[in-house]
């Protein structure tokens, strides 16, 4: 079986926010403009959350990317009085649109606040509209939506590996926000298979979960506090 | 027998169905207005999308929910208070089952009007229907919100036909005297399709009396499992100061808080605009506020378990929103809430005159505030402080939200105006019984045979 | 007598009773024989011989069972020939199946428990007011028998004798 999941080394992340516009621009994500992200209704599926430990002058700043945690018991999901929203069988948690009626529950009973609300219908501006990406829908208003674990790049791979009549190697599938870091904190692959990067660094001394005592079994690894 | 004199008080009761009442008629103008404000708002927001409202994230939920909880309290009035009044064959009940229960029915309308304001995309909201498609999918039954569907269903159902059965015998009441009044007017060819051959005869008042007993003991659990469920829509979620197992009772009393309130402010409505203080007397008053004063040390006592528990445990993300509560940006609408729902009603209550009309009524209006407030704190308070302390938010209502909170009182008087002037708001029948047996209760009365009329 | 019926108001249900004792001392079967009345008083006028009988709660339970077992097979049918797994629960979770069961059950017990009652009192009935139902609204009792003409016209003596006694 496959589990996808993805881990964060948060001891190198720096806050540059590349990952979160690469998410926008893979994922059609709508920009909401200055008036409606100051209602609080900024859309980013990754986002940066920045922590501030200690007392000036002494302060550190600590970066947390937060996205869907595709958790295996994922509180979002049964929720959903249509489905809209359930966990498939290679562990992703997925959030079929056309479904979703706009209950917004199941953002409400995500811990980590991951999930994203149209409230308006989306719009692109010239030429914004050119760089839509065709393997990605465009979401209408009243729909929610969130992470997918870059969905489409994981199909895609699949099916030029089924082709070529192999499994799916290694670090062949790239989310756009691992794919755009620097300092290449992110890491995707399949939990499943202990020989990959992503369930190896799963079993290292830094490995956490994001509010783990919630047993949500979430399928990021945030790495911190190395030595 | 209680024949002619009951129906001298009668007059005061059939007056509203039979003329033009032009007190009627002004609040049905007014709450007609809001009802056009209802509609107005959302109708710009079904154009204009669900962001014209003001809820974002986090607080992803905002007025609509806290109406619709607040409504579907408000439905606790009539039924399951009657329901648990016929059970207990409380005799004082007959004149405040039926406005009671109206009440019940009016306000379960408005409330099941929410979700659908609430939807994103409200056009669908058939996909939550239990019914057969080519999408072979149907809804999920795992979710609290279709509980809330299945729940409110059937209290609509069952509150719908409690409150319309008891109503046959009185419809064929007004019938059999309006067709020798107005044979031909419009009013009687309503009630004769209203009473549906209705005749009176004993077969037919002992199946109908059995069926209102039967339905009393069924719509209690169902009374409570709805708001039990209401309050699922928050405890199933694992967000502090929701995941709580006291909130199925807690909701549930405070349902039935707000339903005595709201009861409480009709009936002293009703006695004044009406004049018939002769059924909605003061000992109806009385008793119904200490029914009131009971729950309002419920109520208080659940608030005190719920917010002693949070406190006590000191949980990082439940201290947020208990902070906020106690001393923080909602500390001002908690304290108020305190003030009206417990203070005020515990200084009124518990004395004999304080449970006059117009005390329990002044009582009524503010839990009714109340317990709106409650159901916001709990709403938008925990919403506002997510686990991840980066992504806290606020919520301030637009004018759409308020225009459909605002227009939905109006629509509960709209149509209760109306039913005013359909239905007589006091069971004639019920009361007429309750004359007949204090009358045989009563030294027996010497009769003389006496055969009022004969035809051939 | 156009309708071949004889009708009588009575002011109380004691006098009301009397007559119908009377009818039953005389023979009348009562099938023939009609007592209407604004208020419950079944128990205290019914015509000699005629039993009330009702099917309600039974009718109510097996509503129930019935409601319960449907509702019950609904989720489990319907999820099982779609099934989504969310928030790794089992497809068909027993607690919340229960819930829903629960409101089969009433609805299945409300809905039989009014048909019921339509079905016992004979309701929606298409019978035409009577001249004298205005009586009913005063809180009078209206009998009525049934019965050829001869013998109406010696009841009505009779019973106006009876009332001058």
């Amino acid at each position: 079986m496959t589990r996808w999941g993805m881990a964060i080394d948060t001891d190198r992340c720096t806050g540059c926010g590349a990952c979160a516009v690469a998410c926008h621009a893979e994922n059609n994500i709508q920009t909401v403009g200055e008036e409606e992200a100051g209602k609080g209704r900024a859309m980013h599926w990754m986002r940066i959350e920045r922590y501030y430990e200690g007392v000036f002058p002494d302060i550190k700043v600590r970066f947390q990317p937060v996205l869907c945690q595709h958790c295996a018991h994922a509180p979002c999901e049964p929720v959903c009085p249509v489905y809209a929203t359930y966990r498939t069988p290679e562990g992703l948690n997925a959030m079929v649109y056309s479904r979703c009626i706009g209950t917004r529950y199941c953002a409400n009973n995500c811990p980590y606040t991951a999930r994203y609300f149209n409230w308006f219908s989306p719009e692109f501006p010239a030429p914004l509209e050119r760089q839509l990406n065709p393997d990605v829908s465009v979401r209408p208003a009243g729909v929610m939506e969130k992470c997918t674990f870059c969905v489409q790049r994981i199909q895609d791979v699949q099916d030029v590996a089924q082709t070529e009549d192999r499994p799916v190697r290694d670090g062949e599938i790239k989310t756009a926000c691992s794919q755009s870091c620097p300092a290449q904190a992110i890491t995707f692959g399949d939990l499943d298979d202990p020989a990959s990067l992503v369930a190896q660094l799963g079993r290292t001394e830094r490995a956490t979960h994001l509010l783990e005592d919630l047993s949500t079994e979430p399928s990021v690894t945030y790495l911190r506090g190395g030595r | 027998m209680a024949g002619p004199a009951a129906s001298v008080h009668e007059e005061a009761l059939l007056r509203p169905l039979s003329s033009f009442r032009p007190k009627l008629f002004v609040g049905s103008l007014l709450t007609g207005l809001l009802v056009g404000v209802l509609f107005y708002s959302w109708g710009y927001q079904i154009v204009n999308d669900i962001g014209v409202a003001g809820i974002n994230r986090p607080v992803f939920w905002g007025f609509y929910i806290v109406n619709f909880v607040f409504w579907i309290g408000i439905s606790h009035a009539g039924t399951l208070i009657s329901a648990i009044l016929r059970v207990t064959q409380a005799e004082w009940r007959r004149p405040v089952t039926r406005c009671a229960e109206a009440i019940t029915t009016f306000a379960l309308l408005i409330g099941g009007l929410f979700p659908l304001i609430h939807l994103g995309r409200p056009g669908v909201f058939w996909y939550m229907m239990p019914i057969p498609t080519e999408r072979g999918l149907w809804p999920n039954f795992r979710s609290p919100l279709m509980w809330d569907v299945l729940a409110i269903t059937t209290y609509l159902t069952g509150s719908v036909l409690y409150l319309l059965l008891p109503m046959i015998p009185d419809f064929a009441i007004i019938r059999d005297k309006a067709m020798r009044e107005h044979p031909k007017s419009l009013r009687t060819l309503f009630f004769r399709v209203a009473a549906i051959g209705w005749r009176g005869t004993p077969q037919q008042w002992f199946s109908l009396e059995a069926g209102i007993r039967t339905m009393a003991v069924v719509i209690i659990p169902v009374a409570i499992s709805v708001h039990t469920i209401v309050s699922w829509d928050f405890a199933m979620a694992i967000q502090p100061m929701w995941h709580s197992t006291i909130f199925g009772p807690y909701f549930v009393v405070g349902a039935i808080y707000s339903g005595v309130a709201v009861l409480m402010v009709a009936m002293y409505l009703l006695r004044k605009g009406l004049g018939i203080g002769e059924y909605l007397n003061d000992k109806v008053f009385n008793n119904l506020g200490l029914m009131f004063l009971a729950f309002a040390l419920l109520w208080g006592y659940f608030t005190f378990a719920e917010h002693l528990t949070v406190w006590y445990g000191n949980e990082h993300a439940e201290r947020a929103v208990f902070d906020a509560r106690i001393s923080g940006e909602f500390a001002p609408l908690f304290w108020t809430m305190i003030v009206v729902n417990v203070l005020i009603p515990l200084a009124i209550l518990p004395f004999p005159k304080g449970r006059k009309p117009l005390g329990t009524a002044i009582v009524g209006l503010g839990v009714l505030v109340g317990m709106w407030i409650e159901r916001y704190l709990i709403v938008v308070g925990t919403l506002s402080f997510p686990r991840l302390d980066f992504n806290a938010g606020s919520y301030t209502p637009s004018w759409v939200e308020i225009g459909i909170l605002v227009g939905s009182v109006g629509l509960f008087g709209f149509l209760y105006f109306g039913f005013l002037q359909l239905a007589p708001i006091v069971s004639l029948w019920e009361v007429r019984e309750g004359e007949h047996i204090k009358n045989r209760q009563a030294p027996a009365q010497q009769h003389a045979l006496h055969p009022a009329s004969e035809e051939a | 007598m156009p309708d071949g019926r004889l009708h009588a108001v009575f002011t109380t249900s004691a006098d009301a009773r009397t007559a119908l004792n009377r009818l039953g001392q005389d023979g009348v079967a009562h099938e023939n024989v009609e007592v209407r009345s604004s208020v419950p008083l079944e128990h205290d006028i019914i015509p000699v011989g005629s039993k009330l009988r009702s099917r309600i709660p039974w009718t109510s339970i097996v509503g129930a069972t019935l409601g319960g077992t449907a509702f019950f097979l609904m989720v489990k049918l319907t999820s099982e020939a779609y099934p989504l797994p969310t928030g790794g629960m089992p497809i068909v979770p027993l607690p919340t199946t229960g819930v829903v069961t629960f409101e089969g059950l009433a609805i299945g017990a409300i809905l039989t428990t009014v048909a019921t009652v339509l079905l016992e009192c004979g309701l929606p009935g298409l019978k035409k007011p009577g001249p004298l139902d205005h009586h009913l609204a005063l809180d009078h009792v209206l009998v009525s028998v049934t019965c050829d003409e001869g013998a109406s016209t010696a009841w009505a003596v009779k019973a106006i004798e009876t009332a001058r006694d």
